[in-house]
Formats: structure tokens, sequence, C-alpha cells
């Protein structure tokens, strides 16, 4: 079910434009992925949709689950914005308030009562894990339990739409796969989330739909095969690590039904036009020259191979 | 020496990239002295409203006025009650009043007392005053003095010419009394030589002598009556002898020689008679004479006389001169306008004095550094990004960094009278409306600080924004350099500032005993700009909110794409 309705949507900050003809739809229960280098425009993208920045052009709608109806955001944005959560890259909270207190105070700004607070505090400090620091000022917390404490007080009034701007930034992977399960089980009780990252293989872990942007263009958009699609014939590629014989393992791939080469001087990237005979062929004649190779890899093309290529495209 | 510098480059370089910073810095000093320069360029000495009261407005009150006019003062003349202008002073219309009498010309030996009614809160603005009008009422004292003794001096003139006028006429007297005199001693000389030793009446003598003669004749015809008389003889003879012996002893003669008897000595008599006729017309030759001497002596005399009269005359009318100069006192001529000072508010103590100032500058200081702190606080907090979602209206957001803000200078306000209550005792009934006007004052420099806080964006350039504020704020009230002396263009504009209006009002209801009744106006303006920059901050957080957002995105985005480059 349609949830969000982003049409034509273009923002420039002065003369410089940020974001260019932005067409999408996120569907109600969806993880959404905004992907994009730094400064790509998906920051600008995901306050536009939260309703933090109006578009210099275009129009995002929120669409009613009652009667499918579209309600401009810029229009509504005082009822919309009881529905949304919004956890921002860096920490939003009163550091110099415990957990509970931040909690309690974010819950209390939307009107909760006394009850409703407690019970929503007690079940977000579960869920987030922080039950035991419950009453630690926040600015003694971990980068880790800083994210989860945010996450709580997006959630901490029950909204529909979750708003994360990377998320994963700057934690450890411990942490970050902490985060991803949790915005999961966030996701799992009926929240629609939009998630905006450079963090690829975090992204393509949690999301049901992506949306690429470089340059202030939405490059590909939907879910991972529609991603990937343009991008077929790649679907597959071998990685070879051949070390101090990486240049004659170049010149053997040439020989190879291979679409493309890349050559990154530590590992050469094949993209076989066909898997199986191209590993054979490979494997053959590396024995042939008596060729050794530290790695040698067989993979699906990924998120972050499909970012790459766009990306690469577009330099 | 070289790291040294480096980082003395660096610490310029992010100071003037700051732009906050740089113009705090380096432009508010010169922002400062260039108000100040501008404020108090000016030839005009003195601002000050004063005003002059005298129960009549004659010429002279008109042309005191006039002085005090030249001299830029702005004068307010009151006719009524002194009262009226001393109220006016307490509400600040006026700096001092001026209590003159009608007419400065001093007619008894009495000094003309002019009174100085004026605020001794206002210590500065005292002496000013004393001196300055002061000076207009010595000189002024100087010319009804220099009137007074050039007055006595032409009287003294005047009878110096009298004198010399007279001096003559003295002389003139003089010499006639000293003919007179000598006409006199000359008339004494006469008449003491005169013989008037008289020996007796001639008449009588001559009369005598005719009745000697008929007594001789009788006698002669009693002799010739006898003889033919029918007697005897004998009878005859005796009455004979006894008429002859009558007739001997008439004697005869002409008192020549053989004369005798009663007729020499009739003739003898006559001839001293004669003599004496002859002495007393000498003596009155000498009488003549000597009237005539002593008629000039008269008439020296009369002149004398005339001369005395028109010497008293001239003498009278210097007496009178002198007589109809009532001041005589030297007092009264060297010092004819006495000044008095009234201070218009019970005597106390410079903490009296200095209390309604000081407790404004600690409400406008914690005001100022609070308002600006809690904004800067809110505004740098990780959680204003947060805020933006959170179904609150941007009021509520103002009012409540207000509250806060109140709720502290609420305990300090409390705290500060507390301990004031102390102190001033006698002051107490006035503390409750002294804590409104604190509260209302405080709103408004709450919202001054609010404004800096939302203006600035760096905490340490909004603290030194706000302090540089509340200095500048504390430089034009008054309480260090005199408003008086500035251009007065800046002076109305001055009379604007919170500072001002807050320092009047409690001046007025803590050394006045103003009721809150007497001072609402004042309380209306302050309560209308607390209002008004209510109005100001949630205008500009509207617009400044999305300038901000923007101006952080394209930041944002810059700095993503230059990373990216």
């Amino acid at each position: 079910m349609r949830f969000i309705e982003i049409k034509g949507v273009s923002k420039k900050f002065g003369k410089d434009v940020v974001l260019q003809d932005v067409n999408l739809t996120i569907e109600q229960g969806d993880i959404f992925g905004i992907i994009g280098k730094s400064g790509s425009g998906k920051t600008t993208l995901l306050n536009l949709i939260s309703g933090f920045l109006d578009p210099s052009q275009g129009a995002v709608s929120y669409v009613s689950s009652v009667d499918q109806s579209e309600k401009d955001l810029h229009d509504h944005f005082k009822r919309i914005k009881r529905h949304i959560g919004f956890t921002p890259q860096h920490s939003a909270v009163y550091p110099k308030l415990t957990i509970l207190e931040n909690l309690y105070h974010f819950g209390s700004m939307y009107g909760l009562k006394k009850e409703t607070l407690q019970r929503n505090a007690e079940n977000l400090l579960h869920f987030t894990n922080l039950f035991q620091h419950k009453n630690k000022i926040s600015e003694q917390l971990s980068g880790g339990m800083l994210k989860r404490l945010d996450i709580a007080c997006s959630l901490m009034h029950k909204p529909k739409l979750l708003f994360l701007d990377e998320p994963t930034a700057n934690l450890d992977p411990i942490m970050e796969r902490d985060i991803i399960n949790l915005i999961k089980a966030v996701n799992e009780q009926g929240i629609t989330v939009v998630v905006a990252s450079h963090h690829l293989e975090s992204i393509e872990r949690v999301s049901s739909k992506f949306a690429i942007i470089e340059k202030g263009v939405v490059q590909s958009y939907g879910d991972m095969d529609a991603v990937r699609k343009p991008y077929l014939q790649d679907t597959i590629r071998i990685n070879v690590r051949a070390g101090k014989d990486n240049t004659k393992v170049v010149e053997i791939a040439k020989e190879l039904d291979v679409s493309r080469i890349l050559d990154s001087g530590h590992q050469i990237t094949l993209f076989p036009t066909n898997t199986g005979s191209t590993i054979t062929k490979l494997l053959q004649r590396l024995q042939d020259e008596g060729l050794s190779m530290d790695d040698i890899e067989l993979r699906k093309l990924s998120l972050k191979d499909v970012f790459h290529r766009i990306t690469e495209a577009q330099e | 020496m070289k790291t040294l510098w480096l980082l003395t480059k660096k610490n310029l370089k992010m100071l003037v990239r700051s732009r906050g910073s740089a113009l705090i810095v380096i432009f508010a000093p010169l922002l400062l002295i260039l108000l100040l320069g501008l404020s108090y360029d000016t030839s005009t000495q003195y601002g000050l409203n004063i005003g002059v009261h005298a129960t009549e407005q004659s010429p002279e009150v008109g042309s005191f006025v006039d002085l005090l006019k030249q001299e830029e003062f702005n004068v307010v003349s009151y006719e009524g009650d002194v009262q009226e202008c001393v109220n006016e002073i307490k509400t600040g219309i006026v700096h001092a009043c001026v209590s003159v009498p009608s007419s400065f010309s001093v007619q008894e030996n009495v000094a003309k007392e002019v009174t100085f009614y004026v605020d001794p809160s206002k210590i500065n603005l005292v002496w000013m005053i004393q001196e300055s009008v002061g000076e207009k009422f010595d000189l002024r004292s100087q010319q009804i003095a220099q009137e007074l003794t050039s007055n006595v001096l032409s009287r003294l003139a005047s009878t110096n010419d009298g004198i010399g006028n007279v001096k003559g006429d003295v002389e003139g007297i003089k010499e006639k009394t000293g003919s007179a005199s000598s006409a006199t001693m000359s008339a004494k000389e006469e008449l003491s030589s005169l013989d008037l030793r008289a020996p007796g009446s001639p008449e009588s003598i001559v009369e005598l002598k005719t009745s000697v003669t008929q007594s001789r004749e009788k006698i002669d015809a009693a002799l010739d009556a006898v003889e033919s008389a029918n007697i005897t003889s004998s009878t005859k003879s005796t009455l004979r002898k006894a008429i002859k012996d009558a007739k001997l002893a008439l004697g005869t003669g002409n008192g020549t020689e053989g004369s005798f008897g009663l007729a020499a000595q009739v003739s003898l008599l006559e001839s001293d008679l004669f003599e004496a006729r002859s002495k007393l017309f000498a003596a009155s030759q000498k009488i003549e004479s000597t009237t005539s001497a002593l008629d000039n002596s008269a008439s020296a005399i009369s002149e004398t006389n005339s001369a005395l009269d028109a010497v008293s005359g001239v003498l009278t009318s210097l007496q009178e001169a002198i007589a109809s100069e009532k001041v005589t006192e030297a007092g009264v001529i060297a010092a004819p306008l006495q000044t008095k000072i009234v201070r218009i508010s019970e005597e106390g103590t410079y903490l009296n004095y200095l209390f309604p100032a000081l407790l404004i500058l600690v409400v406008m200081f914690s005001s100022l550094a609070l308002g600006t702190t809690l904004v800067m606080i809110e505004k740098h907090s990780p959680a204003f990004f947060r805020n933006f979602f959170l179904p609150v209206k941007k009021v509520t957001f103002i009012a409540s960094i207000y509250c806060t803000n109140l709720v502290v200078i609420l305990v300090q306000i409390a705290v500060i009278l507390g301990i004031a209550a102390f102190f001033l005792q006698e002051s107490i009934n006035a503390f409750p409306a002294v804590a409104l006007i604190l509260f209302v004052t405080a709103s408004v420099f709450t919202f001054l600080g609010m404004i800096v806080g939302y203006l600035f964006t760096s905490e340490e350039t909004a603290t030194l924004a706000s302090i540089s504020l509340g200095s500048l704020s504390l430089f034009i009230s008054g309480l260090l350099l005199p408003l008086e002396g500035m251009a007065p263009i800046f002076r109305e504009i001055i009379q604007l500032n919170p500072f001002v209006i807050a320092e009047g009002l409690i001046r007025e209801v803590f050394l006045f005993q103003a009721s809150l009744g007497d001072v609402w106006i004042k309380l209306l303006i302050l309560a209308g700009y607390a209002a008004g920059l209510f109005i100001v901050i949630w205008i500009m957080e509207s617009i400044l909110h999305k300038h901000l957002v923007h101006k952080f995105m394209r930041k944002h985005h810059k700095k993503h794409t230059e990373k990216v480059k």
C-alpha cells in the first residue's frame, strides 16, 4: 500500500541544485533505503520526505491508509509530523538528561498520559536493551547506546514512519549489527522505515527497497532485483587475487568471455558472459601457465557493486 | 617563534572567518566608539530640563529664563504650586526645579531666596545642576549686587557733588560771618567808647531856669506889692527883707563870673546839659555809624542764614537721598540672591540612591545573559533537530525559555529584595511594586537576550554580544555618563532605553513612594517592550529557523561535496 509519494521533487540551495526531479513511492511497511555517497543528496531527500525541508519544486505527499487520498506534506505537516519519528545522524537527545528522562520528555511532548509514558518507556527500554542503563546520563553513553536511545526517543509516540539518517555511522561492527537488528524489529512492529546511509552492506541486509542517488538524481530505485536489472549481464562476477602475477592474469582474462575487466591492482574483477565456461577456462589457463592465486571468489552482484557501477558510470 | 606566529595567524583567520565573532570582537568596540562619538559630539554642554517656578512670570523671571535658554537648558515654567514642579522631577520630566521670586530686585535689607529642588538620588545631576544653574544665579546675583553697589556709589558721588557745591557757600558764609564779626566788633568798640553819663534833662533845666527867672520876677512883683501895700512899714520892712532874701536865694547871672545862687546853679546845670547834649550828639553820631555797621552785619548774617538754609537744603536732600537707599546691609549688597537646596526625597544613605540602579543592573545582566544562554543551549542542543518534529508550537518553545528564565530571575529578585529588606527596612512597603517592575524589566531583558541568542550562532559570540548589549545599555543609561551631555537626538532615543525607563520606575516607586497608579504609563511602556520583543522573537524564530535550516543544509551539502571532490 502506498504511503509516501514523491513527485518531481527538486531542491536547490541558492544556485546549487542538490536534488533533481526525484520521483519515488514508499510503500507502507517497507524499509526503504536511500543510498548515495556523501554529498549526493540522500540526507536532503530524507529531510524533504520528513518535512524538515520544503522542496524547491515538486511535492511530497502522504497517502491516507483509509481512503488512499494524497495529503501534501507541506500543507498537512502539523498533522503528519505526529506520525513521524526521526533519528538524525548525530544524537538528538538532551545530553544532560538520563535515558529515562529523555524518553519521558519526548513522549510528554506528544501529550502522552503518564501511564502511557511509563508503559512506552519501559517497553522501549527493554526493546532497545537499555533498561539497566535507564538512569544513566545520556552524555555518558557509548555511541551504540546513544543511537539506540535516539531510536527509542523517536518511537516513544509510536509513529507510523521512522526516518533514520546514517544509523550505523561511526559504529563498530557489533553495534552496527545491533542497530540493524533493531531496525528490523521496529519494522516488524508495522512501522515503515526510511533509512539513508552509505553503509551499503547494512542497508542491503535490512532494506526491502532502495533508491540510489548520485549527484542529486535517483539513478536506480526499487527492490534488489529492480536495482540490479540494468546490470543483469554483470550479475555474476569473479574476483581474483593473484598477487605478483596480477598482470599475467589480466592478460589471460582478456582471452576469456568477459564483458568487462576491472583491475584494482590487488584484485581483478571479471564480469563473465557465461559464468561456468569462463571459470573453467580461467582455471585451465592458470594451471597451464603455472600461475598461483591467493584467492578466487565467485560473487553475485551486490548492492555495493550496483552502486559502484552507477557511480563509475556517472564519473 | 614560528609556531607562535603560525598559531596566532590561525587564530586570527578563525576569528575573521567566524563572521559573528569578527563582528562582535572587532567591530563592536568600533561601533561603540562611533555611537559614543555621535552621542557626545555636541557643543551643547547640558540638556537639562529645568523647571522654573515663579508666582508671577515677571519680565525679570523671563530674562532669567532666557539666560537659561541661552545655555541650552530646556526650561519648563510653572506658576502654580511648586509641588507640581517637584512631582515632575520624580517622574523625570524635569531634572530640577528652581523656585524664583517674581522680582530679583532687593528692596529691603533682606536677600531674595532662590530654592533648588533636586533629586539626591541623581548625585551627578545634582552637582551639575547646582553648578550650572547656580552659576546663572551667581551671575544674576552679581548683577544685582553691582546695581546695588552702583546705587550706593552714585549716591555717594551725588553727595560728594552736593558737598562740593555747598563748600563754596560755606566759604562765603565764613567770609560773611567774618565781616559781620568785625563789623560787630567795631560797633562794640564804638559803643564802648560812648560816654553816656548825662547830667540830667536839659528841658527841666530850661524850665528850672525859666521858673527861677519867673520866681525873681514874682519876687520883684512881691516887693512892689509890699511897697504899695497898706501895711506897716515894719511889716513892710520885714516883708521886704524876706522877699529880698528869697530873691537873693534865687541868685542871678547866667553862670558866668558874678553869677550866684540858684540861677547860677541852673546856668551851670544848663552848661552841663549842653555839654551832655553835645556828648549825646556825638554818641548819637557813633550810634548812627554803628547802626550802619550793624545793618551790614545783620545783612551779612541774613545772607549767612540764607546760605545756611541752602546748605541745609542740600544736606537734607543728600540725607534723603542716602535715606532712600533701602539696602544698607553689607551682606545683602554682597549677596542679594541666596540659594537654598531642597532635596525632594527623604535623606537616605547612598545605598538608597543607588539601589534602583543596582537592582536594574543585576536584573538586566542576569536576564540578558540567561536569555542568551538558554537560547544557545536549546539551539546547540543535539535535541534541537528532534524538536522540529514535536507537535509543539514555536511560541511554546519561546515561552518555555522565557519561563525558565523568569524562574531563575524571580529567585534572584527574591534573594536581592530579601537582602535589601534587611538594609532598607523603611522602604519595605515599596517592595511589592518594585518586584512587579523588576518582573516586567526581567521580561524585557530576557527577550532581548533571547533575540541575541537567536541571532548569533556561536555561544561565545552570543554571550559576548549580550554582555556588550548590557554594557551599551548601561553606558547610555545616565548611570555612568550623564545623558544630559549627549546630543539631543541621541538623548531622545536613549530615553527609550528600557534600562532608563526601568530605573526611573524603581526610583519613583522606591525613593518617592509613588504608587503603581502613578507610574502605570511607564510600566505599560515596559510591558509593551516585552510584548513587542516577544512578537519579534516569534517572527524572527520562524524566519530564522527556516534560514538556519537552509544554511545548515547548504553547509552540510557543500562540506560533503568538497569532501567527495
